[in-house]
C-alpha cells in the first residue's frame, strides 16, 4: 500500500476508534472532493462514517479555523501547520484543550494547484497517481511525471513544523528537519527603499477587491467584528481606493504578529492572486528576529505581543 | 519652496508630552509642521492611529513615551 | 458630643526635594494638612539638577515632575517657598513654628511664568541651579519646570529694589501685573502636630582640596557640574562639550570620595551614593558623545551596594568600555601646551606612579549636611553626630533626639534616592502614628453644585483663545484663530482672552456657560499638564461634568517654539484648536466610581520589618493580621546578636513581640502559611494553611531573608570554617576567647555569576565583629579578605577604626579568590596580596564567611498577589527610584530583606515607609475611582486574554465562565495599553476613546 493510502486508513481507523469509544463527539478531517488533488474539510460524527476520511498530498486547509470555541469533544486531523495554529488559539482561550484530540500527521507539504496546472500548461486534471517522491499528472491527452518536491507549495517549501508539536496520537513517521529558513523571499521587498516598497504595496494591494477571503480563510482571524467593519471609530473606508486596501492588509498582517502559523492559508484564499505572503512573512520574520519568537512551536511559551522582557529589543529607540 | 513633510506626534503626557512643553518654556525653535496628540501613555497608541495618521495624508509619525 | 482633639492634625515638612515631596504627599493623602516648607523659591530641591538616575537611567526630571504637579496642587498640602523655620515651641502633638518667608516680589497667583520679564530684566547674575554654569537674570525662575510655576526677585541683585528708580522694565513687561518691588518678608506662626526635617544636603565644596586644581583649572568640574552639562535643559543643551572652551573631550576623568572619607576634614564617612553617580555620568557621557569617548574612573573601592547595582556597575565594565582604576590621586595638574588637558598624577595598587592626560576632570564631591541647618538644629533642639548630620537613634530608621520631630533623607545622614524616599515615607509614618487621633480633622474638601445632564443635548462648544499677553499673542494671530474656532462644527461660541487663566476670565468662562448653554468647553493656551485641572475646576463650578473639556497647547508648543514664523504658528495654532473641538464633540461626562473597602492590614512575615510594620499600622488604628510561617515571630534576626551600632538585638526582639502581643489590633498567626489570595486594593479575601479566612484592605509583604550556605571554602567540612551569623553566636557566647588568628572572607555567594548582587551589610558586619574580637583578645590577629570594603556612609568610620586597631585588610580579585585548606587543627588559608603582589598564608583558628543574604521562596505570593520577581527573586518595586515600597498591584507593599539585602536599621525604616503608603489607601473612606479607565464592549471581546497579559496594573482579566475581558475600575490607570492591545476593538479606554484620537487624527 502506498504511504498516503497507509496513512488515510490509520486516520480511518483512530477516528472510528474515537467516535465508537465516544471519547469525541465529531472528527474533522479531510474527505475526497469531486476533482483530483481537491480534498476538502469534512466533519464526522458517526463511526461509520470515518471511511470518507482520507489523507493525501491535497489536505492544504488549515483545519484549526474549525475549532473555534467548540461546546463538543473534537478530534482533528491535523498536520504541522494546522498545529501550531491550534497551540496559538489555545494560547488565546480560543480552543480548549480538554475537549480537543489531536491526530497528528507528519507533512512534507501539499500540493499547490497552480504549480500542477502550469506543469500542465492549462490543460485540466484527470487523475493523480502517488509513485515515490513523484507525482504522475493525468491530463487530457498528456501524463506527466513531476517531482513532488516541485509541485508543493511555497508555504510548504519552508516550512520547518511538518511534524506536530503537540499531538494526541501520532499517524505515520516524522518526516526529516529542514534547515533554518532564510526567509529569502522577503529579502527582496526588503531591499526596496520606502517609496518603492510604497509602490510595491500599491502595485500588489490595488488588486483587493475587498472580498475578505483572506480574513475568513485565517484561523486567527475571529475577531465579532473585524477592525474593517467598525464604524466606531471608522478606521478606514469600506471602498476599494488602494490607500485604504494598504490599510486594511496591513491592520490584518499586524494583527496577525506573532500569531501568525505561516500556513499559506490567506494566499491560497485570494481570488485575485495577490501575494500576500509577502507581507504576513515579512512580519514573521520581524518578530522572530526581534523576540525570537514563532507562533505555536512552544505551547508554554507566552505569544510575543503578549508578554514585556526587559530585554526586548528596542531598535526603533532614537538614540540621543 | 523645499517639501515640508507633516509629522504627526503622539507623545505620552507623563514624559514626552513634557518634555514637548520643557521645550517650549525653554525656548527651543523648531519646524511649526508637526501636530501633536496628547495619550495617557505610550501603551495607549493603537497601530491603527499609526496607520490612519499614515493614510490621511501624515508623512511621517512620532511615537513616543 | 465630641471634643477637639488636643493634637493638631497638620505636620510642617521642612525642605521640598524628593524627601519632602514624599512625605507630604503621604502625609495628605493619610489625612493631614501639610505645611512644606522650602528655603528655595521653588520645590524640588537636587532631584532637578540631576540629568539621569541610576541604575534606571530615568530622566530624573520626567519621574520627579508629575510629583511636583501633584503636590503642588494638592488642597492639603500648603507650600511655602522662600521660607525658613527659625523657632519651634511647644511639644509632640502640639508644636507652634515660626517661620520667616522672604519677599518673592513677585505675587505667585497672578505669574504666569511666562519669563517677559527675565527678558527684559538688565541684570545678568550666575545661575546656582547650573552650579554657575550660566546666567539667570535677577528676576528668575528656579527652573524651568519649577513649582510654583511663578518668578521672583533676587532681592540682592535687583536694581529697583536697591535704588527705586533706577529700573523697572520687568514692571513694564509683567501683563499680569504680578511684580511689586514693595513686598517686604513676614514671620508666619502654623501650629502642627509633628515635624519632618527634610534639608536635603549642600555639595561638598572641592576648592579646600588644593591639589584636584578646581577652581585654578577651568577643565576640572565637579560632579554636579557635570550633571548640568549632560542636562537637556542644562546650560548647554546636554552637549557634551568642556564649558570652558566648548571642546568636545575626548578622555574624561572621575576622581572618587572628594571630601568623603576624608579624616583629614573631619569627613570620615563615606558619601555612598558617588560611586553610582560617577558611573552614571560616565554611561550617560559615552552615549552623548556621538564619537568613542573614553571615560575612567578612579576609585578606592567601587560601592556599588545597591539594589540591581551590582549589575550596572558590571553592565558599565564590561559593555559599555568604562574603564575602573583602582587608585590613590595625587594631584591633577593643567599641561603646559595651552590644550587646557590635565594631568592625573596617582598610584596604582602595586606602588608605581602614573601620570595620565585627560581632556576633562570630575570630580566626585561628597555631601556634606545642610549647613543651614547646623546652627538650625541646635536651636531646635536636634542633636547632631559628629559629623553634623541628624543620624537617628538606633533602630527608629527616623526619629531624632527631639520627640515628635523627625528626619529622613541626606540630613540623617549619606544616601541615595530611593531610600531617601523610604525614609520620608516612614518618617510619615512615625508623624502619623502620633497624630493619629487628629487624623482627618484639618483637611479640606471641595463642594461644587450639582452636575447638569447633558446627555443627548447637541453640541455646543465654546472655545477660549488666550493671548498669554504677548507670549501668544505675539507670535500667533489670534483674533484670526478665533474667527476660524467659530466655523468649526459645534461651536457656539469662541472668544480672545488676554489671560484665559486669570481669575476673572473663570468668571467669563462660567458666564458664557450659562449663557450659551455650553456643554464642551475647549481652551487654547498653555499646557493641559499644568492648567487642565485649573479650568475642569470651573467647569465644575459651573455645573459641568470635568470630563467635557479639551485644550489646545498653543504656548508651550506653538508661540514659543515658532517664534520667528508667525505664519504658520498661526495655521498650527488652527489645526490645534480643531482637534481640540472635533475630540471635544465626542466627549462624554464621567462618573467617578466609588467601591466600599476593607480598612484592615494583612503582614505577611514576622520579622523585625515585619514586627515594625504591624506595630506602626496598629499604631494609627488599624486593624492588623500578623502572618509568620515558622512557629516563632522574629525571622532571621532571631540569629543576630549585635546589631551595626552595638545594640542587643534580642532584647530588641522580645520588646517587639511583647509589644506585638500586648497589642489588642494585632492578631498573631504563626506556623501558618498563605495558602489563597482573592480580591485587589480595598477588598483581599486571604486564604490561611490552617483554613482561616482573613479579609483585607492592604498587604504588606516582609517575607525576609535568608543566609546563603556556602558551598565553598570548606564549608559544612571544617568545623572551623563558618558563615557570619554561626561567628556572631559564638563569639556572643564567648567560644571564640582562645582563637589567634580569625580570618574573614567577604563576597561569599555574592558579586558572582550566579547572584550578580552585592549583599550591602557583610563588609560591616565583618568589621563589627573584627573590632568585637579584638575588643574580647586585642591580641588576636584578625584579618579581612574583601574585594571591595563597602561601609557606606557613617560605616566608614569603623572600617577607619578597625584599621586603627590592626585589624589587617587584604585585597583579592574574582578571578584569584583565597584558597581555604584543612591543616591540622587549624585552617590554612592562602591570599594573593595585590600589594606584595605576593601569596600570604594564614593558619586560622577561625574562617568566617561573609555569606550572601538570600530571599525566600517568594513564588507563590509573586504569583497570589500578581506582583513581580527580579532575577535574584527578590520582589521588585514599582519604580526602583521612587516607588520603592510600592507595587504595580494597588494595594500591596513591601519591606525589608524581601526587598533586597540591608541592615536593621534600614528594613525597620521601610517597614515605616510600607505602612505610609497603605496608610495613603487605608485612610480613605472608600475606594473613589476617577473614571478615565477601560472599558469593554462584551459583544466585540472574544477573550483572548491579550489585555491581560498586558495590563501593568493587573486590572483586566478574562471571565473564566463568561469569557470576556472584565475591568477592575479600582486598579486601571486608564493606560489604554488594553485597547491598543485589542484586535477586535472590544477595549476602550473612557476619556480617551479611539473615536476620539481618531477624530483628532481626521481633524488633520
Amino acid at each position: 500500500m502506498l504511504r498516503m493510502q497507509k496513512l488515510a486508513s490509520a486516520i480511518q481507523d483512530a477516528a472510528k476508534k474515537l467516535l465508537e469509544e465516544k471519547k469525541v463527539d465529531l472528527v474533522v478531517g479531510f474527505s475526497k472532493g469531486s476533482l483530483p488533488l481537491r480534498s476538502t474539510p469534512c466533519f464526522i460524527r458517526k463511526p461509520e462514517d470515518a471511511a470518507k476520511l482520507t489523507w493525501d498530498c491535497s489536505c492544504e486547509n488549515n483545519l484549526a479555523n474549525y475549532l473555534r470555541k467548540r461546546q463538543d469533544r473534537v478530534a482533528v486531523v491535523a498536520k504541522g501547520c494546522d498545529v501550531r495554529s491550534i497551540v496559538a488559539l489555545i494560547n488565546e482561550n480560543q480552543i480548549d484543550r480538554d475537549n480537543l484530540f489531536i491526530i497528528g500527521v507528519p507533512c512534507q507539504g501539499m500540493i499547490d494547484r497552480a504549480k500542477v496546472d502550469a506543469a500542465l500548461e492549462g490543460k485540466d486534471l484527470v487523475a493523480v497517481e502517488e509513485k515515490g517522491d513523484s507525482l504522475v499528472l493525468k491530463a487530457n491527452g498528456i501524463t506527466i511525471e513531476v517531482g513532488t518536491g516541485d509541485l508543493t507549495h511555497d508555504t510548504c517549501k519552508v516550512c520547518r513544523y511538518g511534524n506536530p508539536v503537540i499531538y494526541d496520537m501520532m499517524i505515520g513517521d516524522p518526516v526529516p528537519d529542514k534547515p533554518e529558513d532564510n526567509f529569502a523571499d522577503v529579502a527582496a521587498f526588503e531591499a526596496l527603499s520606502p517609496a518603492e516598497r510604497r509602490a510595491a504595496l500599491a502595485a500588489e494591494f490595488s488588486k483587493c477587491i475587498r472580498c475578505y477571503a483572506c480574513r475568513n480563510a485565517c484561523p486567527m482571524c475571529y475577531c465579532a467584528e473585524c477592525f474593517v467593519d467598525c464604524s466606531t471609530p471608522a478606521w478606514l473606508n469600506k471602498s476599494t481606493g488602494t490607500d485604504d486596501n494598504i490599510m486594511f492588509q496591513a491592520g490584518r498582517v499586524f494583527h496577525s504578529a506573532g500569531r501568525c502559523a505561516d500556513c499559506g492559508a490567506c494566499d491560497r484564499a485570494c481570488p485575485m492572486g495577490i501575494n500576500l505572503r509577502g507581507m504576513t512573512r515579512k512580519m514573521v520574520k520581524e518578530v522572530k528576529e526581534l523576540f525570537g519568537y514563532e507562533t505555536g512551536v512552544n505551547p508554554d511559551e507566552k505569544p510575543a505581543l503578549a508578554e514585556f522582557k526587559a530585554d526586548d529589543p528596542q531598535p526603533f529607540l532614537v538614540k540621543e | 519652496m523645499e517639501w515640508e513633510p507633516k509629522i504627526v506626534a503622539f507623545l505620552c503626557n507623563w514624559c514626552s508630552y513634557a518634555g514637548a512643553d520643557l521645550a517650549g518654556v525653554s525656548r527651543i525653535q523648531y519646524p511649526p509642521n508637526i501636530r501633536v496628540i496628547r495619550i495617557p501613555c505610550s501603551g495607549r497608541i493603537n497601530p491603527l492611529f499609526i496607520m490612519s495618521a499614515i493614510k490621511n495624508g501624515a508623512d511621517g509619525v512620532l511615537t513616543s513615551g | 458630643m465630641t471634643t477637639k482633639p488636643d493634637k493638631v492634625g497638620a505636620v510642617m515638612v521642612l525642605g521640598a526635594g524628593i524627601a519632602g515631596i514624599q512625605a507630604s504627599l503621604d502625609l495628605a493623602e493619610s489625612g493631614y494638612y501639610v505645611y512644606l516648607v522650602e528655603k528655595q523659591p521653588a520645590i524640588g530641591g537636587t532631584m532637578p539638577m540631576l540629568d539621569k538616575t541610576f541604575p534606571t537611567n530615568d530622566c530624573s526630571m520626567c519621574i520627579l515632575s508629575p510629583k511636583l504637579v501633584e503636590c503642588g496642587r494638592h488642597l492639603n498640602i500648603e507650600i511655602m517657598t522662600s521660607s525658613q523655620l527659625v523657632d519651634l515651641q511647644g511639644e509632640p502633638g502640639k508644636f507652634k513654628a515660626t517661620i520667616e518667608q522672604k519677599a518673592r516680589f513677585v505675587d505667585p497667583d497672578k505669574c504666569t511664568g511666562c519669563g517677559s520679564c527675565a527678558e527684559e530684566c538688565p541684570v545678568k547674575v550666575d545661575d546656582e541651579f547650573n552650579q554657575g554654569l550660566g546666567k539667570r537674570k535677577a528676576i528668575y525662575k528656579l527652573y524651568a519646570q519649577a513649582y510654583p510655576n511663578a518668578y521672583a526677585i533676587d532681592k540682592g541683585k535687583c536694581l529697583k529694589i536697591k535704588k527705586p528708580k533706577a529700573c523697572g522694565k520687568c514692571l513694564e513687561a509683567c501683563q499680569a501685573d504680578a511684580i511689586d518691588h514693595s513686598m517686604e518678608d513676614k514671620t508666619i506662626e502654623i501650629e502642627v502636630g509633628s515635624v519632618i526635617l527634610v534639608p536635603g544636603f549642600d555639595a561638598f565644596q572641592p576648592e579646600q582640596l588644593s591639589y584636584y586644581g578646581y577652581g585654578k583649572f577651568p577643565n576640572v568640574l565637579t560632579s554636579l557640574e557635570f550633571e548640568r552639562i549632560l542636562s537637556a535643559s542644562g546650560p548647554l543643551g546636554g552637549h557634551l562639550v568642556r564649558p570652558s572652551d566648548h571642546k568636545e573631550p575626548k578622555k574624561v576623568a572621575w576622581i572618587q570620595c572628594v571630601g568623603s572619607r576624608n579624616c583629614k576634614l573631619d569627613h570620615g564617612y563615606c558619601s555612598s551614593v558617588c560611586c553610582m553617580y560617577a558611573i552614571k555620568e560616565a554611561v550617560i557621557a559615552k552615549e552623548h558623545a556621538p564619537y568613542a569617548l573614553d571615560t575612567t574612573i578612579f576609585f578606592m573601592d567601587m560601592r556599588t551596594y545597591g539594589k540591581e547595582f551590582e549589575k550596572y556597575y558590571d553592565k558599565a565594565r564590561l559593555e559599555q568600555g568604562v574603564k575602573f582604576v583602582r587608585s590613590r590621586v595625587y594631584e591633577v595638574t593643567e599641561t603646559a601646551d595651552g590644550s587646557g588637558n590635565l594631568v592625573i598624577r596617582y598610584s596604582n595598587e602595586d606602588g608605581t606612579i602614573t601620570n595620565e592626560e585627560f581632556d576633562l576632570v570630575v570630580l566626585s564631591i561628597g555631601l556634606e549636611p545642610s549647613r543651614d541647618m547646623i546652627d538650625l538644629a541646635g536651636k531646635l533642639g536636634v542633636e547632631l553626630n559628629k559629623f553634623n548630620f541628624a543620624e537617628p537613634p538606633s533602630l527608629t530608621g527616623v526619629g531624632t533626639s527631639r520627640p515628635g520631630v523627625y528626619v529622613a533623607g541626606a540630613f540623617s545622614g549619606p544616601r541615595d534616592i530611593p531610600e531617601t524616599v523610604m525614609q520620608a515615607s516612614a518618617a510619615a509614618a512615625d508623624s502619623s502614628v502620633i497624630l493619629a487621633e487628629a487624623r482627618g480633622t484639618l483637611v479640606k474638601k471641595r463642594e461644587y453644585p450639582a452636575e447638569k445632564d447633558v446627555a443627548g443635548e447637541i453640541i455646543r462648544t465654546g472655545v477660549f483663545i488666550c493671548h498669554c499677553g504677548i507670549n501668544i499673542g505675539s507670535v500667533v494671530n489670534v483674533p484670526s484663530v478665533v474667527d476660524y474656532a467659530r466655523t468649526l462644527p459645534g461651536v457656539v461660541f469662541a472668544d480672545e482672552k488676554m489671560y484665559a487663566c486669570s481669575q476673572d476670565t473663570g468668571v467669563q468662562i462660567k458666564e458664557a456657560i450659562e449663557k450659551y448653554n455650553l456643554n464642551r468647553v475647549v481652551v487654547a493656551s498653555c499646557s493641559p499638564r499644568t492648567h487642565e485641572p485649573m479650568f475642569q475646576e470651573t467647569l465644575k463650578e459651573a455645573g459641568l461634568n470635568p470630563n467635557l473639556f479639551e485644550m489646545a497647547n498653543i504656548r508651550d508648543q506653538c508661540s514659543w517654539v515658532h517664534q520667528k514664523e508667525p505664519e504658520k504658528a498661526t495655521e498650527k495654532a488652527k489645526d490645534l484648536v480643531k482637534m481640540a473641538v472635533y475630540k471635544s464633540a465626542l466627549l462624554e461626562p464621567l462618573k467617578g466610581v466609588s467601591l466600599g473597602m476593607n480598612h484592615d492590614v494583612l503582614v505577611i512575615g514576622g520579622g523585625v520589618a515585619g514586627m515594625n510594620a504591624a506595630l506602626n499600622a496598629a499604631a494609627q488604628g488599624y486593624k492588623v493580621s500578623l502572618v509568620e510561617k515558622s512557629g516563632a515571630l522574629g525571622g532571621i534576626a532571631n540569629r543576630i546578636r549585635y546589631g551595626m551600632k552595638g545594640e542587643d538585638v534580642q532584647a530588641y526582639l522580645a520588646d517587639l513581640a511583647a509589644k506585638i502581643n500586648n497589642n489588642q489590633l494585632i492578631k498573631v498567626y504563626t506556623g501558618v502559611e498563605i495558602a489563597e489570595v482573592h480580591g485587589f486594593v480595598g477588598n483581599f479575601v486571604t486564604k490561611l494553611s490552617n483554613g482561616e479566612e482573613i479579609q483585607h484592605g492592604v498587604s504588606i509583604i516582609a517575607t525576609g531573608g535568608d543566609e546563603y550556605k556556602p558551598t565553598e571554602y570548606l564549608y559544612g567540612q571544617n568545623q572551623k570554617v563558618k558563615t557570619l551569623l554561626e561567628l556572631e553566636s559564638d563569639l556572643a557566647d564567648g567560644k571564640l576567647a582562645a582563637a589567634k588568628n580569625i580570618v574573614f572572607i567577604q563576597c561569599v555567594g555574592s558579586r558572582e555569576p550566579e547572584r550578580p548582587y552585592c549583599s550591602r551589610i557583610c563588609c560591616t558586619k565583618s568589621i563589627k565583629q573584627a573590632l568585637k574580637l579584638k575588643e574580647t583578645n586585642p591580641d588576636a590577629n584578625v584579618f579581612i579578605l574583601y574585594r571591595d570594603i563597602r561601609t557606606y556612609g557613617f560605616y566608614e568610620d569603623m572600617y577607619t577604626e578597625a584599621r586603627r586597631k590592626g585589624v589587617i585588610f587584604i585585597r583579592y580579585s574574582a578571578d584569584s579568590k583565597p584558597v581555604v585548606e584543612a591543616s591540622g587543627d587549624k585552617v590554612k588559608v592562602t591570599v594573593t596580596d595585590h600589594v606584595l603582589g605576593a601569596p600570604v598564608s594564614i593558619d586560622a583558628d577561625v574562617v568566617g564567611l561573609a555569606a550572601a543574604i538570600v530571599p525566600s521562596e517568594n513564588s507563590k505570593l509573586s504569583q497570589f498577589f500578581k506582583v513581580p520577581l527580579n532575577q535574584e527573586g527578590f520582589f521588585l518595586e514599582a519604580h526602583l527610584k521612587l516607588r520603592p515600597v510600592d507595587f504595580g498591584t494597588d494595594g500591596v507593599f513591601m519591606c525589608g530583606l524581601a526587598h533586597g539585602p540591608k541592615n536593621m536599621e534600614e528594613n525597620i525604616s521601610q517597614a515605616k515607609a510600607a505602612v505610609a503608603r497603605a496608610c495613603t489607601v487605608l485612610a480613605k473612606e472608600a475606594i473613589d475611582v476617577e473614571g478615565k479607565c477601560a472599558i469593554v464592549n462584551k459583544k466585540k471581546c472574544a477573550g483572548c486574554g491579550v489585555c491581560e497579559s498586558v495590563c501593568p496594573a493587573k486590572a483586566v482579566s478574562v471571565d473564566p465562565t463568561e469569557k470576556v475581558a472584565v475591568v477592575n475600575e479600582a486598579l486601571c490607570k486608564g493606560c489604554g495599553a488594553c485597547a491598543s492591545s485589542c484586535r477586535c476593538g472590544a477595549l476602550n479606554v473612557k476619556g480617551c476613546t479611539n473615536e476620539q484620537i481618531m477624530a483628532m487624527i481626521n481633524a488633520l
